[in-house]
């Protein structure tokens, strides 16, 4: 009998290189580049993958182990806020709210981020990169199930999150993340590592989760607070995976710079109009206020970002483009946006309301130089036409900017009383624009853009009707067939909060009336 | 988009779009899919209750004065101004140009063609102002 052989166990770093490098072959029987088709048609030069770092050495089976413990963490808060209704312990019925809009407009990007990591885990030559995008597309997917499971409990109780999926193909504001996230994977995969990792993850990531996790906190809604903690670990490492990535490009070849910076430019732009969504939760849903977007984009964008771009300036990178635009945009889009949704409330899937008294004075104090000087009197207006004529909607559709998909609700930077127009032809046909850089977008890539599934133009080119109706004549009330189609039970799923089944099953269920703010206007 | 959108391959202007295979121009909105429609945007100038622009189908045969009277009062009929607005003295603007509408003529007539956009400025009229301690306010 031979005598046992000690295992030999690798150290970290070994054990990194063997799983991940190691795993590597160049192909003999088919030449590499038709292996791997896209690692070179987007122009960017690698002429050594050795030199891609991971940080944080990350292994398989190290994730598995690391993230069971954490997964099995999240579901036990889950189950105890279940069995205890926690959902009667948050601030009141509004900010639910916020917890539709990130049902049915985040939890999905998370899944199309699991597609995109997919794609570019199988695309790269570099078994490093490979390795790292693998692990994000797991993280990605396990983040939509988490956030499906913690949130799936509000849904026994409150309408607008029965059918967040097909409201996400099909509704009009859901073409913005949708957009966003289909243009980024459809791009390149280096594209869609600056898209996604870098200007959204690295410089944009901590204007999405931080509002809506701390809003969770101090709304009272353990749940989601306790997913959030759950996916920062992973955050940190998809962060690290952004920077590396864009490091890794620029020190690799110069010739790469003028190509990420366009891209840079490209997807700040992309990333803060999406971002106006979350805008509008931070200063208009949740009850008890956390900071405002100002704030927000102050410390996180103006401050973090800013210290971001003088470091990559030994690159050769400067700031995006958009990025003075995107800054004085600070004091008005989360207004605009509220308008927005306020006036089309009968057509989405959450309710919309006029800020109480009190939220009012917070506006006008954390906007001192806008609130009351252009979007008081809207509010005031409104308020007012409620309690004589009823609530007010707006029944025509909007015009959409082709590329962002935003209703065209923007202003011209430098006059707040305007809106901004832009216009460029292409083949014989007129496109529109919100601003410069989503024009400037359009025309350096105008064939894909002319694809835009632009849900207004859909609903009128009869794409969005269920099956009985004619397209050609809807009938009298187009918009109700089409909220038929969408699956949106009107009056339930959305209009204005003081006439809600939510407000009043709320306040049923708490034995109590709700509190101040949330009284009907 | 119908999922059997027509390619069109005619030659194509250049742009920056790489790929890694054909890419055949598919225009999504063309006038052939509006059911004898064209698509017209309408902008009241420096009015931002509406908080966009409309995008409304409308027959190229329709008169500008048809439009005028019946499709723009549905539009904006709500606003606390818009009873006031003298047409005579409204400035309108296409494709950033001005142009002086002939009220007897169609939209067609006008070279109001597919997705064109109109504005409208009414210069007695800039949005319901109102003195607050802040200065004035419009909207």
């Amino acid at each position: 009998m031979d005598a046992p052989v000690k295992k030999k166990k690798l150290g970290l770093k070994d054990r990194y290189a063997a799983m991940t490098r190691g795993l590597h072959w160049d192909t003999t029987y088919q030449p590499m580049d038709k292996v791997f088709p896209y690692d070179k048609y987007e122009g960017i030069k690698i002429h050594d993958w050795d030199k891609w770092e991971d940080p944080f050495r990350l292994t398989m089976d190290a994730y598995w182990k690391y993230q069971g413990e954490k997964d099995k963490k999240l579901y036990a808060v889950i189950d105890s806020f279940a069995q205890n209704n926690g959902q009667l312990g948050v601030s009141d019925a509004r900010y639910i709210n916020a917890l539709k809009l990130f049902i049915q407009g985040v939890t999905p990007l998370e899944y199309y981020a699991h597609r995109g990591f997919q794609h570019v885990g199988r695309q790269f030559t570099g078994a490093g990169a490979r390795v790292a995008a693998q692990m994000q597309a797991i993280d990605e997917l396990r983040h939509f199930q988490t956030e499906t499971h913690a949130i799936s409990h509000y849904n026994k109780y409150f309408n607008g999150m029965h059918s967040a999926n097909h409201w996400f193909d099909n509704m009009w504001y859901l073409s913005v993340p949708k957009s966003f996230f289909e243009d980024a994977f459809s791009g390149g995969p280096f594209e869609f590592l600056t898209a996604v990792s870098f200007s959204f993850e690295y410089v944009l990531t901590n204007l999405l989760f931080v509002p809506f996790m701390s809003g969770a906190a101090h709304n009272g809604d353990i749940s989601t607070v306790t997913f959030g903690f759950s996916a920062q670990s992973d955050e940190s490492r998809h962060m690290t995976l952004g920077i590396e990535c864009i490091k890794f490009m620029l020190e690799q070849d110069p010739a790469n710079v003028p190509i990420v910076q366009r891209w840079i430019d490209k997807w700040f732009w992309r990333g803060y109009r999406l971002l106006t969504l979350v805008a509008m939760m931070q200063d208009y849903m949740l009850p008890k206020r956390v900071m405002s977007w100002k704030q927000a984009w102050e410390m996180y964008a103006e401050s973090n970002g800013g210290a971001l771009f003088k470091d990559l300036a030994r690159y050769g990178i400067r700031e995006p483009k958009g990025w003075k635009d995107a800054c004085e945009g600070k004091d008005h889009i989360s207004h605009q946006a509220w308008a927005t949704f306020y006036q089309y409330s009968h057509a989405a899937a959450f309710h919309t309301w006029i800020p109480s008294e009190d939220e009012m004075k917070w506006l006008s104090e954390s906007y001192p130089d806008t609130f009351d000087r252009y979007y008081r009197s809207r509010f005031d207006h409104w308020s007012k036409e409620q309690k004589k004529e009823g609530r007010w909607f707006n029944q025509v559709l909007p015009m959409l900017c082709q590329v962002c998909t935003v209703p065209m609700m923007f202003t011209e930077p430098g006059d707040p009383t305007q809106i901004a127009y832009r216009e460029s032809a292409y083949h014989g046909m007129k496109y529109h624009f919100c601003s410069s850089h989503c024009q400037e977008i359009f025309d350096y890539e105008p064939r894909k853009y002319v694809q835009a599934w632009l849900p207004v133009h859909q609903i009128y080119q009869g794409n969005c009707y269920p099956d009985d109706i004619n397209p050609a004549s809807p009938g009298d009330s187009p918009v109700r067939e089409v909220l038929r189609f969408y699956g949106v039970n009107g009056g339930e799923d959305n209009g204005d909060f003081s006439t809600s089944q939510d407000k009043s099953n709320f306040s049923k269920w708490r034995g109590k009336e709700a509190p101040e703010g949330a009284s009907d206007e | 988009m119908s999922r059997d959108m027509p390619d069109r391959t005619a030659v194509l202007p250049p742009d920056g779009l790489l790929t890694i295979g054909d890419y055949p121009l598919r225009q999504a909105d063309t006038e052939d899919l509006f059911y004898g429609n064209r698509l017209i945007y309408l902008g009241w100038d420096n009015h931002l209750m509406y908080c966009a622009p409309f995008c409304v189908p409308l027959p190229p045969d329709l008169p500008f004065g048809a439009l005028v009277r019946d499709v723009l009062p549905d539009l904006y009929g709500d606003h606390p101004e818009f009873e006031q607005i003298d047409w005579q003295r409204v400035e309108w603007t296409s494709s950033n140009k001005k142009f002086k509408p002939d009220f007897g003529k169609s939209l067609d007539n006008h070279g109001l063609g597919h997705k064109s956009l109109i504005r409208f400025k009414t210069p007695a009229l800039n949005g319901i102002k109102r003195e607050v301690r802040a200065g004035r306010q419009a909207f």
